[in-house]
């Protein structure tokens, strides 16, 4: 056991070169690569960390953009359901304005297709009930309607001398009015009624097709008529009367 | 027989002999300096490591895991010198299976140099750490009566590394000589293993004592903490 201080001189340098060395070629790169990889493996962490961040930002988003679609798709169900019942309440509204319209309509055309029915009917009634007269006066007594309308008139003239003296009054003119011209007998028998009763007034004669067939007088105030329209109404109150009974059916008037 | 390889020359050069411990010890350094180059020659944060790489990096990160314990304290200085005492001495002790090669570390005068480097280490370290008056304090602690004894537990620390692991090791190479004359069949295998298990220790414990020594030299890491609040 002995100790050669030149080789331990020897020894020590080795050593010493050998910590170089070994610095040099196997500390150094393998702590800097250790520390290089350990940053990488942070950055890498950092950066992973950051996409997690931007990920579960994105999906927030996404989220709260899906949620706002869903809430918007409620709504717009709504706001289009909302918007059907209007157009359907209102289409419902238009068929019933129409509906009614059109009832209106009918309701007016049926109220005028009758009172058109009941004016031809009454004129045709009136014609008939004047034909028939007319011709019955004819064969029977041997005398024409206007002969008969004037004596009739003359004949109420006479009851109501009084009352018609009162009523003409300081009045000098009267009218008479028929549908058709009277023959001049019977306008000559009419003044001459007249004449009687009221020998200051005089008489003149007037038509109006619009009138009822038959003789008006008017003198001042007062006013004495005899038409037909009293017979046709009371043939219209027999008619409808038959209706009513089902004596008279609407097949048999036609 | 000789006893240690200071004795056996290799070669001589320039009237200067090379005996076995020099010319083993060359050889243990190209060893440990050509696989480190070959392996980190390529070393780059962009080429994924290879398993040669990982091996260094284990055994990189092992040595510094095992000092930071003992030391308590970061620092790369610390890593290169007691590392390097490690892998030389392991490196060597390893070699001892291979015939016809006479490791180092069987060599008192290596052992000696390492021993010698380590008892410089020490208050190099010391004096880095705490300054030059707080080094020479510590030898004055708890009281200026331990002096004298501070010095002799120093070189005696010192002492006590080189004959230890002179001791094992050469006797492991001699043990296994003897064997290998007396029996030359399965006795010197199983002494070998034996020796190999002795060799890994003993670089361990040359290691770990010598982080003992320079740590308890260096200054606690609270203590400067305290001193740099301090000031």
């Amino acid at each position: 056991m002995s100790i050669d201080w030149i080789t331990v001189a020897a020894q020590i340098a080795n050593f010493l070169v050998l910590v170089w060395l070994l610095k040099r070629f196997l500390y150094r790169p393998i702590l800097d690569g250790i520390d290089a990889r350990e940053a990488e493996i942070a950055d890498r962490m950092s950066e992973a960390a950051r996409v997690r961040q931007k990920a579960e930002a994105a999906e927030a988003a996404y989220q709260d953009r899906l949620s706002a679609l869903r809430s918007g798709e409620s709504a717009m169900i709504d706001s289009v359901r909302q918007k059907a019942e209007e157009e359907r309440d209102a289409l419902l509204a238009e068929a019933r304005e129409k509906l009614e319209r059109e009832r209106k309509n009918w309701n007016e055309q049926r109220e005028e297709e009758a009172s058109q029915y009941t004016a031809d009917l009454h004129r045709a009634g009136a014609g008939a009930l004047l034909s028939l007269t007319r011709k019955a006066l004819g064969d029977l007594a041997d005398e024409t309607l206007e002969e008969r309308i004037v004596a009739h008139v003359s004949k109420r003239l006479t009851a109501i001398s009084e009352d018609l003296r009162k009523a003409a009054g300081d009045s000098t003119a009267a009218v008479a009015t028929t549908r058709d011209p009277l023959p001049q007998d019977a306008r000559a028998r009419l003044k001459a009624d007249l004449r009687k009763l009221l020998p200051k007034v005089t008489l003149r004669f007037e038509t109006d097709a619009a009138q009822a067939p038959g003789l008006i007088l008017r003198l001042g105030g007062a006013q004495v008529a005899w038409t037909v329209d009293t017979y046709i109404d009371g043939l219209n109150a027999l008619l409808e009367e038959g209706i009513a009974t089902g004596r008279i059916t609407k097949s048999a008037n036609r | 027989m000789d006893l240690t390889p200071d004795n056996t020359i290799v070669f001589e050069a320039w009237g200067i002999a090379v005996n076995a411990t020099i010319f083993n010890t060359w050889i243990i350094m190209a060893l440990l300096s050509g696989m480190s180059m070959v392996i980190t020659h390529n070393l780059r944060p962009d080429v994924p490591p290879n398993r040669w790489r990982t091996m260094l990096e284990v055994i990189v990160q092992g040595i510094e895991s095992q000092i930071t314990e003992i030391a308590r304290r970061p620092g790369h200085q610390l890593l290169y010198f007691v590392g390097t005492l490690f892998l030389f001495i392991v490196t060597s002790n390893l070699l001892m299976v291979v015939p016809g090669f006479r490791p180092p570390t069987a060599s008192l005068s290596t052992t000696a140099g390492l021993a010698l480097s380590v008892l410089v280490a020490v208050p190099l370290f010391g004096i880095t750490s705490r300054g030059l008056g707080g080094y020479l304090k510590t030898y004055l602690e708890p009281s200026v009566i331990m002096l004298p004894f501070n010095i002799i537990s120093e070189f005696s620390r010192g002492l006590s590394l080189a004959i230890r692991l002179y001791g094992n090791i050469m006797s492991g190479a001699v043990i296994a000589a003897i064997l290998l004359g007396v029996a030359p069949f399965f006795f010197p295998v199983v002494m070998d293993m034996l020796g190999l298990l002795t060799g890994l220790i003993q670089a361990y414990i040359f290691a770990i004592l010598a982080t003992v020594y320079i740590s308890s030299a260096t200054a606690e890491p609270k203590t400067l903490e305290n001193a740099k609040e301090g000031q």
